[in-house]
């Protein structure tokens, strides 16, 4: 433990402090380090990449130091304010940095970082942070979806031992993880909430099979996993036994706030524009006019995620208010990929990229991406359900 | 608002004067006397005017070096904010914001000392003369008809400008005109010969004017601003009253909303509060979102203003982006909030309506959602050209 300790503090002496530099220093930092690093064959990818293929640019990324943006620096991240964690998201949607498997980066970790003990920080950060560990989130099931906590894989105490037994599903990159966080049932006899608890297991483990799920763009982005009687020590438990509701919901906030960012949309945005481009439609009034009241849907967003990135940074817990960056979010990015379907008019179901103008455009992937983003981590619906009972204390 | 981003005293501070302001607006101000003052000749009253001034709220902007107080933007919102929340009709935007403002960033230093004095003295309600489209979505910042010409007998000013506010009441213009090929600001007082004042009534009962100047005859002493510096301090002080009419309409949004949803918990039909309604809840919710959009884009809009480090540009497309949210979201809350109220929400006993004209006035105001829109995508064109 001292050593480990050690060397991450040995670490942290050598780190810059980023956000004492000017934005436009720190800015132009990132941007040249992009430019020169990122595969060039890499940029804009249509689909989230596999980790055989993102794996090189994780590596040169964990050994930059820059793996982890928004972590404290103590725990390898790059300590970025609110401010410059943005810009770091600006610079990479610019260049079309394609998106690793991040869930140990975006979900687990800042999760580990506030509720694990320190036995569980010190084996799994360091290993997310070095790309060892690929971690995927087993929260859905097939009678569990937007009534999570109504989820029947349980998991039963046996010695110093859970055994789990059950199903999730939709689950993302579950095909490339090294692990999985999980909620599991651990109390039949009390309210659906209060008997779940926050799991954590080594895909290793005897008794896990994957299966990957075919969606309508053709990928396989998720997966079924199956558990039957895995056993997994318990010091795997995150927080209290049968806490894992309030876990979950936590994790919740740093999803709707990692799902919240504006990335997404400003990436759609870019396709948007370089497609108008390509047909000449900057001439059309109706198209312009259009097209800037998204860009201000983009820009106000981003002015929202500040807002909640602030308040996370500042060491509060975010609220159910959260749900409302989600919505924006999901929703806005889906107005822009609507307009790329419309714009392309006669082509706008060509499958694979069609060419206007020497350029090539395509048109399907960000309508694909859109559905499920205003279906994961909370549909819409659900998320307005919940604004509506816990911010503006409207009871069904 | 959130105000995240200033320091905690600063936070503590403008805490202390929105809660003080509100005590006072509240107080002072109730729904019944913004109801009373409407249709009426000047649309406000004079009286509560020395009431701010009593307040130190006429010279809460202006730098102590003219008899002000010399605080920012955070602060004057927090008056802003608290004086629309109760409707009141006083043009305090129009002329502590937008003409104040073009005042001290010109540099006619004895007509500026003498008008900024009688402004923070409560004795002085300036508006700025500057649009001369009466409709559509075509707007020149700059002045193009209205022009100030040399003559034998000295420099006249003629043409007209619309959308004055105040509208009724108003001691003297700040007059954006066409002089060679630059601008020039004057100012003429009311009372001027040559100018003549055409209240239009506004839905909100208060008013605006159309105002024409038929060959006023202007003195040298009368010019506050001429050529690139006239554009520096008509732009500075425009995209300031656009950020602080968001405020206004933020605030509006905010007491719609608060009604909203007060009646929705409490309205019963089929045996149950109509809020516990999914389809309801989910529109009260597309509302709140809206609302926070608007204060999120304002919050960082006030930081700029009040900070050193944003160039012109950035403050203009700043202050666009924030005029053009707050009026869409303004207007919708005003529409949806009739819509969940029902038939109650459209008659005029009901305080709602107050709301809703005073969202439909100033979201016109300044050049509405859609006109602001399109002067963003003109300046963010114009700086992606330049780069």
């Amino acid at each position: 433990m001292t050593t480990t300790n050690q060397t991450i503090s040995q670490s942290t002496g050598q780190t810059t402090d980023w956000n004492a530099l000017d934005t436009e220093t720190f800015r132009q930092t990132v941007r040249t380090f992009f430019e020169q690093n990122y595969p060039a064959e890499m940029r804009y990818p249509k689909t989230r990449l596999r980790w055989a293929e993102i794996k090189d640019w994780y590596m040169t990324l964990s050994k930059k130091g820059w793996i982890a943006p928004s972590w404290p620096q103590v725990h390898g991240g790059m300590g970025l304010s609110p401010e410059k964690l943005i810009v770091f998201i600006e610079e990479q949607e610019r260049w079309g940095v394609g998106r690793a498997p991040d869930m140990g980066i975006t979900m687990i970790g800042p999760l580990l970082i506030q509720y694990g003990s320190e036995e569980q920080q010190q084996k799994y950060l360091p290993k997310i942070i070095q790309g060892e560990n690929i971690w995927c989130q087993g929260y859905s099931e097939p009678n569990a979806g937007s009534d999570l906590a109504s989820l029947r894989t349980d998991a039963v105490e046996d010695g110093d031992d859970f055994i789990i037994n059950g199903q999730k599903t939709w689950t993302t990159l579950a095909q490339d993880a090294t692990h999985i966080f999980l909620l599991a049932r651990t109390d039949k006899t009390v309210k659906k909430q209060e008997g779940i608890s926050f799991l954590l297991a080594d895909f290793t483990t005897p008794g896990i099979t994957v299966r990957p799920i075919r969606n309508i763009a053709g990928h396989e982005e998720f997966c079924e996993v199956f558990f039957e009687n895995v056993r997994v020590p318990k010091a795997n438990l995150v927080g209290g036994l049968n806490q894992g509701w309030g876990i979950a919901k936590a994790l919740l906030g740093f999803e709707r706030i990692f799902l919240g960012s504006p990335k997404q949309s400003q990436y759609a945005l870019s396709r948007v524009e370089e497609a108008a481009h390509a047909l000449g439609l900057f001439g059309d009034q109706g198209f312009v006019d259009r097209y800037t009241q998204l860009q201000l849907d983009v820009a106000d967003l981003s002015a929202l995620y500040v807002r909640f990135v602030e308040q996370v940074k500042r060491g509060e817990k975010l609220g159910p208010d959260v749900s409302m960056l989600k919505v924006w979010a999901a929703e806005t990015f889906s107005r822009l990929a609507n307009l790329l379907v419309e714009i392309t008019g006669g082509s706008g179901a060509v499958a694979g990229d069609i060419e206007v103008n020497g350029k090539k455009i395509d048109v399907l992937t960000s309508f694909y991406n859109a559905r499920p983003a205003t279906i994961y981590g909370g549909s819409s619906e659900i998320q307005r359900n919940i604004l509506a009972a816990s911010v503006l204390q409207l009871r069904s | 608002m959130n105000s995240d981003y200033l320091d905690t005293e600063r936070q503590d501070n403008i805490r202390m004067l929105a809660e003080s302001a509100q005590t006072f607006a509240t107080k002072a101000s109730p729904l019944t006397r913004a109801r009373g003052l409407r249709g009426s000749a000047s649309g406000f009253d004079r009286s509560f005017w020395g009431k701010l001034a009593e307040q130190g709220w006429t010279g809460l902007l202006i730098p102590e070096a003219f008899a002000g107080y010399g605080q920012g933007f955070g602060e004057m919102a927090a008056v802003v904010s608290a004086l629309a929340t109760q409707v009141a009709p006083e043009p305090v935007v129009p002329a502590l914001v937008f003409a104040s403002r073009a005042i001290e960033h010109t540099g006619n230093g004895d007509l500026q000392q003498q008008l900024l004095a009688s402004i923070v003295a409560g004795e002085l309600i300036p508006g700025v003369a500057w649009q001369e489209e009466l409709a559509g979505l075509q707007v020149n910042l700059l002045a193009s008809a209205v022009v100030a010409a040399p003559t034998n007998s000295g420099i006249q000013l003629t043409g007209e400008k619309h959308h004055v506010r105040p509208g009724a009441d108003c001691d003297g213009f700040i007059v954006t005109a066409k002089q060679g090929n630059g601008l020039s600001l004057w100012w003429v007082p009311a009372n001027a010969t040559g100018v003549k004042v055409q209240s239009v009534a506004l839905a909100d009962g208060t008013s605006e004017a159309s105002v024409r100047f038929d060959g006023v005859m202007l003195d040298g002493s009368q010019c506050l601003a001429q050529g690139d510096a006239a554009t520096v301090a008509f732009t500075r002080a425009y995209d300031e009253a656009l950020v602080m009419t968001g405020v206004e309409l933020l605030a509006l949004q905010q007491a719609m909303l608060n009604m909203t949803l007060e009646y929705l918990r409490t309205r019963v039909q089929f045996g149950k509060p109509i809020g516990s309604f999914q389809a309801l809840q989910h529109r009260a919710v597309d509302l709140l979102i809206q609302q926070e959009l608007t204060s999120s884009v304002l919050s960082q809009a006030l930081v700029m203003l009040d900070g050193a480090d944003s160039n012109a540009f950035e403050r203009s497309a700043m202050a666009s982006r924030v005029k053009a949210r707050a009026s869409d979201a303004g207007l919708l809350l005003a529409r949806e909030s009739i819509q969940l109220h029902g038939a109650i929400g459209f008659t005029d006993e009901y305080d709602l309506g107050l709301y809703v004209q005073r969202a439909l006035v100033l979201s016109a105001w300044l050049g509405n959602a859609q006109m602001h829109r399109r002067r963003y995508a003109n300046l963010t064109q114009m700086n992606t050209a330049s780069v």
